[in-house]
C-alpha cells in the first residue's frame, strides 16, 4: 500500500516540477521578448537620429551617403543579423563626430547631446537584452526541459552581440 | 523628465528604524520620486510603526540574525509573506523595485510572490562562500524574475556574477552633492587635521585601526589633531586608549549637514579605516563631494567607489602601519593632497540624486516596455484558488 503511495507522491512531486519548470520558462520568454522590444525600440531611435544627422550641418555629402545608407541597413536587418547593422551604424557615426567640425548649431548640439543620451540607454538595454538571453538559454539546456519540450514551440532566443566600446 | 506618473512599489529588507545605507537610500530615492510626481509606496519591517513617514508601509516586526559578519535586522515567515501580497495585491504597480532580493527578508518574498516589471538592487559586495552553491539552486528561479538588475558598485556586481551567475547594470547610491559643495573653510577644524565620520563605537568602522596609527604619525607631526563626529558615547571609547593620547581627541558629536560640509572642506584628511561590512560607502562619496582628501582602508566596496586609488588614497585594511605611512606622506604633499581631493569632487558630482534617480527611472523605464503592471505570481495564484482563498 504504502509502495503505491511513495509512487503517487512522487509522481505528484515531479508534475508539480513541470509545471513550475514551464511557467519558469514561459517566464523567461517572455523576459526576453520584453527585453528585445525595448532595444529594438531604442535601435530604432538611433537610427532615426542617424539620418537627421545625416541631412544636418554636421555631415559633409560623403558621410551623409555612408549614414543614411547604415541607418536604412540598420532599419532593414532581420534578428539574427541586427547587431552587425547595428555596429555598423555605430562605426558610421563614429567616423563623422570624430572628423566633423562644424558642430556649433543649436540644432546639431541637440542632435549629440541626444545621440549621447540614448547610447548610454542602449548600452543599459543590451545588458538587460543579453542577460535574459542567456539566463534563457541556460534554462531551456536543462536535460528534463528539452525531455519533455517544455519549450514548445517558443524560438530560441538569439543574443545580440554588440561592440560595447565603439558605442 | 517623465511624461506618465507611474504608481512604484520599493521593498526596503532592513528595518525602517535602524540607520543603515540601504534604509537611507531607500528613503531618498523614494522622497526624490515622489517629488517627481510618481506615486510611491515603500514596503519595509519596523518596530515603530506610528513615526513611519507615509509613504512607508509596514510589514511587520524585524528580527536580528546573524549574516555576512554582521546582524541583520530583516523579516520573513508567512505571516510577512501574507502581508507582501496583500501590499502587491493593493497596490497594483507599474514597477516594483527590490532592494537586497538574494537575502532571506521581505525583498525575496516579494520577488516570489509578484510577477511583472520588477528592478532589483544589488547592495551587498563579499567574498565567494562554500554556501552559495547549496542557496543558488534556490535562489536562480526567484532572482531570475527580475526584468532587470542594478548593482550599487563594480564590486556588487562582481559578487552578482559569481554567486548567481547574472550581470548588472552599475548605478551607484545617491547623495545630495549639492549640499556639501559649498562648504567654507571652518579655522577650529583646520591645519594637520584627521577627520573621522560614523558610529565610531562600532568595532568595523576601525577607529582601532586609525589610534594604533597615532604614535607614528605623532612622531612626524606633533601637532595632529582628530576630530570624531557621530553618534555614540566617547567615554567608552576614550577608555580603551592611551590617556596620553586624549587631549588630540575631540568628540563633535552629531553634527548638521551645513557643519558636515564645512567639516569636510576644512579637515586636511578625511580618513576611513573600515574593516568591512560595508556595501557602498555612501560616507565617502560625501566626503568626495565636500572637498575632502580620503585615506580609505582597500576593503572592495571602497576600493571600488574610490576607482581604485584614483580619487582617493587607500591603506590595506586593518594595518594601521600602511596607515600611519599613508597619512605622513599626504600630510607632507599638500599639492598631491589638493589635486587627489579636486579629482574627487569633480567625480563625486556622479553620485548626486540629480544623475542617481534618473539612471534608476531609465531602469524602471526598460523594465515597464512590455506595458503590463505588477500582479500575484500565477502559480501562487493557482495555489490560492486550490485553497479556496481570493
Amino acid at each position: 500500500m504504502s509502495k503505491y503511495l511513495f509512487a503517487v507522491l512522487l509522481i505528484a512531486i515531479m508534475a508539480w516540477y513541470l509545471s513550475f519548470s514551464a511557467t519558469r520558462l514561459d517566464r523567461l520568454h517572455h523576459r526576453v521578448e520584453t527585453s528585445w522590444a525595448n532595444l529594438d525600440g531604442l535601435l530604432q531611435r538611433r537610427a532615426a537620429i542617424a539620418i537627421e544627422i545625416a541631412r544636418s550641418e554636421i555631415s559633409d555629402p560623403a558621410s551623409s551617403l555612408l549614414l543614411t545608407f547604415a541607418a536604412h541597413q540598420a532599419r532593414e536587418a532581420s534578428i539574427r543579423d541586427r547587431s552587425q547593422a547595428e555596429t555598423g551604424l555605430t562605426g558610421a557615426l563614429g567616423i563623422l563626430i570624430e572628423t566633423s567640425t562644424s558642430i556649433d548649431g543649436a540644432i546639431e548640439q541637440d542632435l549629440l547631446r541626444e545621440l549621447k543620451e540614448l547610447t548610454e540607454k542602449i548600452k543599459m538595454a543590451i545588458a538587460i537584452h543579453v542577460d535574459a538571453v542567456t539566463r534563457t538559454q541556460l534554462v531551456r539546456k536543462k536535460w528534463f526541459i528539452r525531455l519533455f519540450r517544455l519549450a514548445g514551440t517558443a524560438p530560441e532566443p538569439v543574443t545580440y552581440e554588440f561592440e560595447g566600446d565603439v558605442l | 523628465m517623465p511624461l506618465s506618473k507611474k504608481r512604484i512599489g520599493i521593498v526596503c529588507p532592513y528595518g525602517w528604524d535602524t540607520p543603515g545605507g540601504v534604509q537611507s537610500h531607500v528613503g531618498d530615492l523614494a522622497e526624490y520620486l515622489i517629488r517627481q510626481g510618481h506615486y510611491v509606496s515603500v514596503l519595509a519591517p519596523a518596530i515603530d510603526e506610528e513615526s513611519l513617514p507615509d509613504y512607508v508601509t509596514s510589514a511587520g516586526r524585524p528580527i536580528s540574525i546573524p549574516y555576512n559578519g554582521a546582524v541583520a535586522r530583516v523579516l520573513f515567515g508567512p505571516i510577512a509573506f501574507s502581508r507582501v501580497r496583500q501590499w502587491i495585491n493593493n497596490g497594483s504597480f507599474d514597477v516594483l523595485h527590490l532592494h537586497e532580493p538574494a537575502i532571506p527578508s521581505i525583498s525575496l518574498l516579494a520577488c516570489w510572490a509578484a510577477e511583472g516589471p520588477m528592478v532589483g538592487t544589488f547592495h551587498a559586495a563579499a567574498k565567494r562562500q562554500k554556501v552559495t552553491f547549496a542557496v543558488a539552486p534556490i535562489l536562480e528561479p526567484v532572482i531570475e524574475k527580475l526584468s532587470a538588475r542594478i548593482a550599487v558598485s563594480e564590486a556588487a556586481r562582481e559578487t552578482l556574477t559569481e554567486h548567481l551567475e547574472t550581470d548588472a547594470i552599475v548605478v551607484p547610491n545617491g547623495i545630495y552633492a549639492r549640499r556639501y559643495r559649498d562648504g567654507v573653510v571652518d579655522s577650529r577644524w583646520s591645519g594637520n587635521t584627521l577627520g573621522f565620520i560614523g558610529r565610531f563605537e562600532e568595532k568595523r568602522k576601525g577607529l582601532e585601526v586609525l589610534v594604533a596609527a597615532l604614535p607614528k604619525i605623532i612622531a612626524e607631526y606633533p601637532d595632529v589633531h582628530i576630530f570624531i563626529a557621530g553618534p555614540g558615547d566617547s567615554q567608552e571609547v576614550l577608555k580603551e586608549i592611551d590617556s596620553n593620547l586624549h587631549p588630540r581627541f575631540t568628540f563633535l558629536g552629531r553634527i548638521s549637514e551645513e557643519e558636515k560640509a564645512n567639516f569636510l572642506t576644512s579637515i586636511a584628511l578625511y580618513i576611513a579605516p573600515n574593516t568591512g561590512g560595508e556595501s557602498f560607502g555612501i560616507i565617502l562619496a560625501e566626503a568626495l563631494a565636500g572637498g575632502a582628501s580620503v585615506i580609505a582602508s582597500d576593503i572592495p566596496a571602497f576600493d571600488s567607489l574610490l576607482g581604485h586609488g584614483k580619487y582617493g588614497t587607500l591603506f590595506e585594511s586593518e594595518n594601521s602601519a600602511d596607515l600611519s605611512s599613508k597619512v605622513i606622506e599626504l600630510l607632507g604633499d599638500e599639492n598631491k593632497r589638493r589635486s587627489i581631493a579636486q579629482e574627487g569632487k569633480r567625480y563625486a558630482q556622479e553620485f548626486d540624486w540629480d544623475v542617481v534617480a534618473e539612471k534608476i527611472y531609465d531602469v524602471y523605464e526598460m523594465a515597464m516596455v512590455g506595458g503590463s503592471t505588477v500582479t500575484l505570481s500565477s502559480e501562487n495564484r493557482a495555489w490560492n484558488k486550490f485553497l479556496g482563498r481570493q
